[in-house]
């Protein structure tokens, strides 16, 4: 397939975010701030995979140009984002959530449905509905663009993200930076890890006790929260599915009117064949308004699931960290209550050390968090009011735009 | 079974009053059945073409009374029996008409224009009268035939009464011209129905669906309430309960009165097995939204089938159908439409038979209309097949938005209380009020998709197939005629043979028989040229339905679909400030 540019695209998404990092910074980036400026100006599709081409722009001196461009997979995405992931100076912020792997099954299964059909439906019809599913294959592609400029904005604007190493390396260095794909043992070893985590997250959240009482309120309504939202992706995703079912649908019943009105003859023709024409008008209406819900509302609910579930991360490595603490705290004690006499300093002092370290890095993490929460929060608000008004908004224009459509169509039939 | 005529000269005799108003002479002892011919008669009548006229007459002696020796007009009994095999109806005595009218007939030589007999008579002042002034006339006693016929005559002439004791009581005088005036009175009358018909209003509404009684016994009744400004009903407007079977009933008396004639029978809805057992054995706490639905899809098509059927002005001056609509009572149970009795049986058969026919037998077509239309019918068929599979999908899918739009409302609210931001919160639970509005707009909007589009078009389908039956009719009618033609051919060879071999008895006899061989032919020819005509007739009506109801249709659910892009408009208007009120 050919590159396809598609920066109209990326303002949906775009603002929403930088907005909300913004409100919450107390340093405050400004969109336009120019020291580093991240976009993906141009992606492939070949069969299997989507070649991003990320382009960066800035007046950092680490960098070695003023403005480069690299191309990058999605894997690639993923490997910076373990890299934050893992590292621990980063435990006390909220992970920018990684885009979702392009997903193009769907679209290729309808294709190919589409193909087998072909024999039973007209020519016209066909070529509607193949219309119907590029444009279909065109919107997912754009999204998935977007999510993955978003996650690099993100990090751009993030004061403490941009200065990492591992950005910087995955913007400038020009070669392939060789992610292979985690092979089989790998694999096996991620799902084990993670397997361990969440075993872990549950007994700590049975187990561990907060001492803070705002974390402890805010483990809860995250965990509710989180819930709520992912279910209501869920239904939302169902419900724009079905509406462009029905958008679909319309296609057939158009050209199976207009069949028909060649067969009724000069009485019924031009009557039959201004009610086909309708129903293809309606139909990208229709089609429209299921796009815009995607965009505007499933989206949304889906980013947020994503980034609540990066918020629940940094919760659980604080109460990690807490449970850390307060283990060493134990064994400081155990240490000093073991080593009475005095020549056993070390162990002491090691459990001493231990023990600050610890302490230090729970001090770290909980102010970070309680700023990152709140940021979240307040990020999440503004998100969500924009898109509800925008979802609002277009529906309300799509509904006339139909509503006016069949009104003129409903005035024009009678003459006959 | 013994029918009913009533016989009144008086235009304000109403059904139900004394049945017997006069006692037939001898001669017309009571009918056996009323054949379906005297609504055949109408059918005719119907034309404007008074030649058809003849039509009826011969009709009704080629049908099955092909064996009955035409040379005694006046053997009511006799013919009474012999015709249509068909049980109560409680029609006129047309065999008294046709056993009458066919002595002009055949005295004429088969003359086929009935309208060369008694047009001249008093009938034709009829012409500026309503429908009722045929029974004023006291010179046309006949005109209590008339209303036999099923034209719209007088009301009198729906011989149905309470006690539906069929005895008939013509008091037709066996006046040879008389059974001819009938004709030419109804004749105009149909005539002027057909005139008349911009003035005419008949609504019919089929409501309250009830079950009735318990178990495998019991049924659904449904009322069906009349309004009409015809006049030959009784009243403007009234109500009578009627059983599922009874429709079924309804339409298959109609089928086997009408369709000799070329006249398309609107379908009535399909026996369902499952759904009816369904609620058969469902108790009324347990009606469940399938069986609900099933009810109301069912109530729907039989309001349809039988507006359908009351457009037709011959098939609603059928006294049967009259009956139908008027009768106060229970209707005498239709049995026959039960699937396992042995009507059904036979029905069965006979439609087995008939379909090897349709795939056996090719007609020889000679007339290019028939032959266009024919096609024309086909791909309509195929084309209407199509459009209604696309319909019921639309309907599916829509069904479905509305029930994810539901649940999508419902997490929605629970986001909605979960969620800490207040003013955030209420929006959403603004956001899911809106979408739980928007689900019923479009739960609504499947169900006008539903039974305006689909459910229309499936009935168009099935009349489309009634068409065929039409056709095929005129296709069989054909294979009679030609099948006459080869039996005279070969009584006419055997006749020569006789004559060559000097057997004068069997000449005799060989003559005989191809003389009766000629009238046959004849007849069927005269049949076949009748249905051919009362087709093309028809059809020109079915068109002018046809594509009204379609127009009718689409306009409505157009008007629909805008409404409910309205009613959308309003949910998205009083959500935005809400959502725009989130600080």
């Amino acid at each position: 397939m050919a590159p396809i540019l598609f920066q109209d695209g990326m303002e949906d998404v775009l603002p929403s975010e930088t907005n909300g990092t913004k409100s919450g910074r107390s340093d405050t980036v400004d969109l336009n701030d120019s020291t580093l400026q991240v976009d993906i100006s141009d992606a492939l599709s070949e069969r299997e995979k989507v070649k991003f081409t990320v382009h960066t722009k800035t007046t950092l001196p680490d960098y070695a140009k003023p403005e480069f461009s690299v191309v990058r997979q999605h894997e690639e995405f993923i490997w910076l984002h373990d890299r934050f992931d893992e590292n621990e100076d980063y435990a006390g912020y909220i992970i920018p959530p990684p885009p979702p792997r392009p997903d193009f099954d769907a679209s290729r299964e309808k294709l190919q449905k589409l193909g087998e059909g072909e024999g039973s439906m007209t020519k016209e019809e066909f070529s509607k509905m193949k219309q119907e599913l590029e444009a279909e294959y065109l919107a997912t592609f754009k999204k998935t663009v977007a999510m993955h400029e978003v996650f690099l904005t993100r990090l751009a604007q993030h004061t403490v993200f941009r200065n990492d190493h591992n950005f910087k390396v995955f913007l400038e260095y020009e070669q392939d930076l060789s992610v292979r794909t985690k092979n089989k043992k790998e694999k096996v070893e991620g799902l084990f890890k993670s397997f361990n985590k969440s075993t872990d997250e549950i007994l700590l959240a049975a187990t561990q006790k907060d001492v803070d009482d705002y974390f402890e309120r805010e483990k809860t309504f995250l965990l509710e929260y989180h819930m709520a939202i992912k279910d209501a992706t869920t239904k939302a995703d169902k419900m724009t599915q079905a509406h462009k079912s029905v958008a679909d649908s319309y296609i057939q019943l158009s050209s199976g009117l207009s069949q028909l009105g060649t067969i009724e003859g000069p009485r019924l023709e031009k009557f039959i064949n201004k009610v086909a024409d309708t129903f293809e008008k309606a139909r990208k209406v229709e089609g429209r308004v299921s796009s815009d819900e995607d965009l505007k509302l499933s989206d949304t609910l889906r980013y947020y699931v994503r980034d609540g579930s990066a918020a629940k991360d940094l919760l659980y490595r604080r109460l990690r960290c807490l449970a850390n603490y307060e283990q060493a705290n134990k064994n400081l004690d155990r240490a000093r209550a073991k080593n009475k006499d005095v020549h056993a300093p070390v162990d002491v002092a090691d459990a001493e050390l231990a023990q600050q370290n610890a302490c230090e890095k729970f001090e770290h993490i909980s102010n970070k968090a309680k700023e990152e929460l709140n940021d979240l929060k307040a990020r999440r608000v503004t998100a969500f009011k924009k898109n509800l008004i925008e979802l609002a908004e277009l529906e309300l224009k799509h509904a006339k735009a139909q509503a006016q459509l069949l009104k003129s169509c409903l005035q024009s039939l009678p003459e006959e | 079974m013994r029918l009913y005529l009533i016989v009144s000269a008086s235009p304000s005799l109403c059904p139900g009053d004394n049945p017997q108003a006069t006692h037939l002479p001898r001669a017309w002892a009571p009918l056996a059945r009323p054949p379906p011919h005297g609504s055949r008669l109408t059918a005719d009548l119907f034309s404007t073409n008074p030649g058809a006229l003849k039509s009826p007459v011969s009709e009704q002696t080629t049908t099955p009374e092909d064996q009955r020796s035409p040379e005694d007009p006046l053997t009511p009994p006799p013919p009474a029996a012999s015709l249509t095999p068909e049980p109560h109806n409680p029609g006129t005595p047309p065999d008294l008409f046709e056993s009458v009218a066919e002595g002009p007939v055949v005295v004429q030589g088969g003359s086929p224009k009935l309208s060369s007999v008694p047009l001249d008579l008093p009938a034709g002042g009829n012409g500026g009268e309503g429908k009722q002034q045929d029974t004023s006339e006291p010179p046309v006693p006949p005109s209590s035939i008339l209303p036999p016929m099923g034209a719209p005559l007088t009301p009198p002439v729906v011989p149905i009464t309470p006690t539906a004791t069929p005895s008939l009581t013509p008091n037709i005088t066996p006046a040879a011209p008389t059974p001819v005036t009938p004709v030419a009175v109804a004749r105009s009358s149909p005539e002027q129905a057909e005139g008349d018909g911009g003035d005419e209003f008949i609504q019919i509404t089929v409501s309250d669906p009830q079950k009735i009684g318990d178990g495998m016994s019991s049924y659904m009744a449904y009322k069906v309430t009349t309004k009409t400004n015809v006049s030959y009903f009784r009243k403007k407007h009234w109500s009578v309960m009627r059983r599922f079977s009874d429709f079924l009933g309804l339409h298959r008396k109609l089928v086997e009165k009408h369709l000799h004639s070329g006249r398309v029978i609107p379908p009535a809805p399909e026996k369902s097995a499952i759904g009816t057992t369904k609620i058969k054995l469902g108790s009324d706490k347990n009606a469940d939204s399938g069986s609900l639905d099933f009810i109301e899809r069912r109530r729907a098509a039989l309001e349809r089938y039988m507006n359908r059927t009351s457009t037709h002005p011959t098939l609603r001056a059928d006294p049967d159908f009259r009956e139908f609509v008027e009768l106060d009572a229970e209707l005498p149970r239709a049995t026959q439409t039960s699937a396992l009795s042995s009507a059904g049986v036979l029905r069965l058969l006979n439609r087995v038979g008939e379909t090897v026919n349709k795939m056996t037998f090719k007609m020889d077509e000679s007339d290019q209309w028939f032959e266009e239309r024919t096609q024309q019918i086909e791909s309509l068929d195929a084309q209407l097949r199509k459009l209604h599979a696309s319909m019921e999908r639309l309907v599916n899918y829509r069904r479905e938005l509305a029930l994810s739009t539901a649940a999508f409302a419902k997490a929605t609210a629970v986001l909605s209380s979960v969620e800490e931001h207040s003013s955030l919160s209420r929006a959403l639970h603004q956001l899911s009020e809106s979408t739980e509005r928007t689900q019923t707009i479009h739960h609504a909007q499947a169900d006008a998709d539903f039974y305006v589009l689909s459910e229309n078009t499936k009935d168009y389908i099935q009349l489309i197939s009634a068409v065929k039956d039409v056709f095929h009719e005129r296709v069989k009618t054909f294979q009679t005629w030609q099948h006459a033609q080869i039996t005279l051919a070969k009584k006419r060879e055997a006749k020569a043979k006789a004559e060559l071999a000097g057997r004068m008895d069997k000449v005799q006899q060989a003559q005989e028989e191809v003389t009766e061989w000629e009238g046959k032919v004849e007849r069927s020819q005269e049949e076949f040229e009748r249905i051919s005509r009362a087709i093309k007739k028809e059809m020109e009506q079915f068109d002018v339905m046809r594509v009204k109801d379609f127009r009718d249709m689409v306009i409505k659910y157009l008007e629909d679909l805008m409404t409910s892009q309205q009613q959308i408009i309003k949910v998205w208007e009083t959500f935005i400030p809400e959502a725009k009120a989130i600080s």
